[in-house]
Formats: C-alpha cells, sequence, structure tokens
C-alpha cells in the first residue's frame, strides 16, 4: 500500500471509528437517562417544597415583573396538579400555598380562583380536600374582583357540594345573581338549594354550569365525571325501582337485567354513561358493569 | 498519543490562566459567595440554607460563564489567529488537537471550581463555626456542577468549531437553558395529546443535553444528600455526552480545510 493510500485508509478507519461513537453513545443516553428519571422520580417532579411561601415577598423581588411570576406560577399549579395525577399521587400538599402565591402575585388571575374553587375542596385522590381553604382562596378572590359573579357561583358551590352547608350556599348564590351581569339561572339556582338542599337535579345543574364555564380540560373532565356519577346514581336508583317490582310480581329475585326485559319492564339492557352496561351485583341490587369508569365515589 | 494529548492541555490551561476574565469571574464568584452570609443574615430560620443555596449556585453560574466565554474561543481563536498551521503541520492528528483543547479547559473550569469551594467552604464554616460530616452533602451538588460545565464545555467547543464566538456564545446559552427546561416540554409534549408533538418533544428530551439531571442545589441545601444511583448515572450520562460533543466536534473539524 503506497503511503497516501495508507493515509486515505487510516483516515476513513478514524472517520468510521468516530461516527461508531458518535452514534453509540447517543443511542446509549436513552436508557441512560430511563435509569436517572427512575432514580429521580417521574420527569424530575416538581418537589413538594416551596423556598418562597410568600407571594408579596416575591412580588417585590420580582422587580415590577408580578404579572409575568404570576403567570409562571399558574403554569406551575397546572403542572404540578398534572404531575400528581399522572403519578397518582393523592397528596397535593402544594395546591393551596401555590394558587395563594400565584393569587397574591396577581389578584386578577381569575382562572386561579376557579381551579382552587374545584380542585382545592374536592376529596383526594381528585382534589386537595380542603374546602375550608378554597372558601378562603374565593374569598380574597372576591375581595380583588368584586364584580365578577362567577366567584359567588363557586363559592356558593364549594358550601352545596362539599360541605353540604345549604344555607351559606343559599346566601352566596343570591348575593351572586345580584351582580352585574350574573345569570339568571343563578335565582333559580339559590330557591332550588333552599327548596330541595342536595338532590340530584340541583346538582347536575351546577355541574353543568360548571362545566359550561370552564377555562381548562381538566375542569371539563372533572365536571364531566361529576356529571356522569350523578346521571348513573339516579338510573341505578331507577332500576332498583324495577327490580323491586319484578320481585314483587314473579315472586323471586331477577337473577340479570334480561329478566326486567323479558317481563316487560325494560326495553333492552341499559347502558351507564360511559356506554358500559349495568349489571346485578352480589347484594341483589343494580350496580355499574366492571368495565364501568364512572366514579360514583365522587358522590360521597 | 497521549503525551501529545496532554501537551495540548496543558498548554490550552497555561493560554486560559493567562485570561483577565478568568480572574475577574473567579473574584465575582467569591465575592457572591462571601454576600451568602450577608443575606443568610438577612432571612430567618434558614441561614444555613441561604448560604449553601447562594454559594452552590455561584459556583454553577460563575462556572457556566467561564465554560462559556473561554470555550467559545478554543478553537476559533487558533483558527483566527492562524496559529492552527504551525499545530497540524506537527505530527498531530486533528482529533488529538479537539480532545487536548477540551481536556485543557476542563482542567481550568476544575481548578477555578475548587478554588470557588473553598471559599463556600470558608463561608459556610464563618456561618455555623463548624463543619461537620452532614455539611459534606454539598460536594455531591459540586461534583454534578462539575459534570454540568464539562458538558457545556463539550457544547461550547461544537460550536466553537463551526461558528464564530459570538454565535456560539449564544448557542451554548441557548442549548443550556433548553437543557434545563427539557422535563417541562417532554411533559407539555405528552398533556398535548397530539402524537406528532408528543414524539418530537420524546425526541428532544433525549437528543438535547439534558441540565435538569445535574439539578440538586436544593435538595442539598436542606440535607438531602445525592444517592449512590444518582451519582452512576449522571456519571455515565455526562460521559457519554460528552462523546456524542466530542465526535461530532472531530467529524467536523476532519472535514474543514484551513487555507
Amino acid at each position: 500500500m503506497s503511503p497516501s493510500a495508507s493515509a486515505k485508509y487510516s483516515g476513513n478507519y478514524l472517520r468510521a471509528v468516530w461516527w461508531a461513537l458518535l452514534l453509540g453513545a447517543l443511542a446509549a443516553l436513552v436508557p441512560v437517562q430511563n435509569r436517572i428519571d427512575g432514580v429521580r422520580g417521574l420527569y424530575g417532579p416538581i418537589e413538594d417544597v416551596l423556598y418562597m411561601p410568600s407571594g408579596r415577598i416575591i412580588g417585590e423581588l420580582s422587580l415590577g415583573n408580578e404579572g409575568l411570576l404570576a403567570d409562571i406560577y399558574w403554569t406551575r399549579v397546572v403542572q404540578y396538579f398534572g404531575r400528581k395525577r399522572l403519578a397518582k399521587d393523592v397528596r397535593l400538599d402544594l395546591l393551596g400555598p401555590l394558587l395563594r402565591i400565584t393569587t397574591e402575585l396577581d389578584p386578577h388571575l381569575l382562572i386561579a380562583y376557579r381551579f382552587g374553587a374545584v380542585f382545592l375542596s374536592a376529596k383526594p385522590p381528585e382534589g386537595a380536600g380542603h374546602p375550608e381553604k378554597a372558601l378562603e382562596l374565593l374569598r380574597r378572590g372576591i375581595v380583588a374582583n368584586p364584580d365578577y359573579w362567577r366567584l359567588w357561583q363557586d363559592l356558593g358551590f364549594v358550601y352545596y357540594w362539599d360541605l353540604k352547608e345549604y344555607a351559606q350556599a343559599v346566601k352566596a348564590f343570591r348575593v351572586g345573581s345580584q351582580q352585574p351581569g350574573a345569570q339568571v339561572w343563578m335565582k333559580a339556582i339559590a330557591a332550588m338549594v333552599a327548596t330541595k338542599g342536595g338532590d340530584p337535579e340541583t346538582s347536575k345543574l351546577l355541574w353543568t354550569q360548571i362545566y359550561h364555564s370552564a377555562q381548562n380540560d381538566q375542569m371539563r373532565e372533572n365536571a364531566l365525571e361529576h356529571l356522569a356519577a350523578l346521571t348513573a346514581h339516579q338510573q341505578l336508583g331507577y332500576l332498583d325501582d324495577l327490580l323491586d317490582r319484578f320481585r314483587a310480581r314473579e315472586g323471586r329475585p331477577a337473577h340479570s337485567l334480561r329478566d326486567l326485559v323479558k317481563a316487560g319492564l325494560l326495553r333492552g339492557i341499559p347502558v351507564d354513561p360511559g356506554g358500559v352496561p349495568y349489571v346485578i351485583g352480589k347484594d341483589g341490587r343494580a350496580a355499574l358493569g366492571p368495565q364501568s369508569n364512572v366514579k360514583l365515589r365522587l358522590l360521597l | 498519543m497521549i503525551r501529545r494529548v496532554s501537551t495540548i492541555a496543558v498548554h490550552t490551561f497555561k493560554e486560559a490562566a493567562r485570561e483577565r476574565v478568568l480572574y475577574n469571574l473567579v473574584v465575582f464568584a467569591l465575592l457572591m459567595i462571601g454576600a451568602s452570609i450577608l443575606m443568610s443574615h438577612i432571612s430567618v430560620g434558614i441561614e444555613e440554607v441561604v448560604v449553601i443555596n447562594l454559594g452552590l449556585s455561584s459556583i454553577s453560574v460563575f462556572g457556566l460563564l467561564m465554560a462559556i466565554f473561554i470555550g467559545i474561543g478554543l478553537v476559533y481563536k487558533e483558527i483566527d489567529r492562524r496559529t492552527i498551521y504551525s499545530i497540524l503541520s506537527k505530527p498531530v492528528y486533528r482529533w488529538e488537537f479537539i480532545v487536548g483543547k477540551y481536556a485543557g479547559l476542563c482542567l481550568t473550569i476544575l481548578i477555578n471550581t475548587l478554588i470557588m469551594t473553598v471559599g463556600f467552604y470558608l463561608a459556610l464554616f464563618y456561618q455555623t463555626r463548624h463543619i461537620s460530616r452532614a455539611d459534606l452533602q454539598p460536594l455531591g451538588a459540586v461534583y454534578f456542577i462539575l459534570l454540568e460545565l464539562a458538558l457545556v464545555v463539550g457544547v461550547a467547543i461544537f460550536f466553537s468549531s463551526v461558528s464564530t464566538p459570538v454565535l456560539s456564545a449564544a448557542f451554548t446559552f441557548c442549548i443550556y437553558v433548553i437543557g434545563h427546561f427539557l422535563s417541562e416540554i417532554r411533559f407539555l409534549g405528552q398533556a398535548s395529546k397530539t402524537a406528532v408533538v408528543e414524539k418530537v418533544t420524546a425526541f428532544l428530551y433525549y437528543v438535547l443535553p439534558n441540565f435538569g439531571d445535574f439539578d440538586v442545589i436544593s435538595r442539598t441545601a436542606h440535607g438531602h444528600g445525592v444517592s449512590q444511583d444518582l451519582l452512576v448515572a449522571n456519571t455515565l450520562y455526562a460521559l457519554l455526552y460528552i462523546a456524542v460533543l466530542l465526535s461530532a466536534t472531530i467529524l467536523i473539524f476532519e472535514q474543514r480545510e484551513f487555507k
């Protein structure tokens, strides 16, 4: 081999070595990164520590950029909540403080109050299970945004749904209905709660309003889940009545819902809001199918 | 081969040591570390935490500035001053030149980080009046800062071989910032529920250097140690990524013609 051919061979050989090293190392990075993710937690989750617990101090340090920081904190709220859900972690210790900092930085960030009203008050695993903190957040929101009637709706809702304090709920709905721009159904809801308390129709109406006014997917999804649970609960009650009628008429309990169809009590096998057929449980009462996604525990 | 690489590395170290900006940065870093003592007096109940947080953050930030400002000129200066001709006319492979330059700058960063770490421990000693076994936890964070800086030097030398110093500094800084948000980017991709976005963000997550992996300063400040697993995994990650960066730099540098 001539010297020039030898040099060319050596150059090609070296180039192949560098390419192999580059591609090999790049491929090896994937399992190593996955290992790091495993050690650090899911994509390095936000740790449950707040180093700056006061929105006012953060605001002072921001040198006039409170709005931007509020947006960043709001993003952190959403990510914190989303990640906790993804990791099926029921502890939401930071949700309250993060929302407080966000709203202290920007008292007019309405979505933060509304998000907090739903997820601070909801019982775990759907929320943090702190309705009192939700009330505190909403009261601060109302002071900062006195013309925004939806916060009164949310306040009434927390009293109605989470605390079952119907008198307080009626008061909040009534005051809210008197705010500028409030929709007429606020008065109707106040009247419904005053007369019927926590009946399913009132609850469905409230969750429907929350669904329509929700400003993000998590809130909409949450409202839909509650509506599905309320509908399923009503339908199960109706099926139980039919099962009682069947037993009274035939002198024996129904073995399956087909018995009700054969007896002419049902036109077909009914399905829950998720499309999964209802069944008869071991206790002889109507129940959700094993594949059902409806969360009846939301109503407890 | 090793002798040639080490000669270039030592020469690079001596050259970097002559840079005035280096001393300015070290002095500023030491001042910041010293200022952490003052800051700790303002905060109630977290004096030691403030000293550790501010001290380690100063080491990280000023180390980053050193890595970028010196790293971006490493190869470009040799080409600009035409000293590259005299180096490459000697029996030195181009890859030896790149690896030597890289090693020289890493040595510079290492020595400066050691100086800043000594300053940090002096500040901590002044604050707590003792150095216990638990106070050695921040050394884990210092090690991760060094790995991070070694990666930054790799990124800087890569851009330095293909671009001008100003652009290299901008690119390196951008990669550094993006590298700290990769987990957020991936999370947003997953939250988008769009297959294409999810795949693109997952691709970026693995291809770009994930500087967030090395972020343990806050944990260390609160007395949490760095696990053995993370120590090994992060070291391996840094070595692999440096191999990627140096290979890419060498492949580009091999193709360049110097006229």
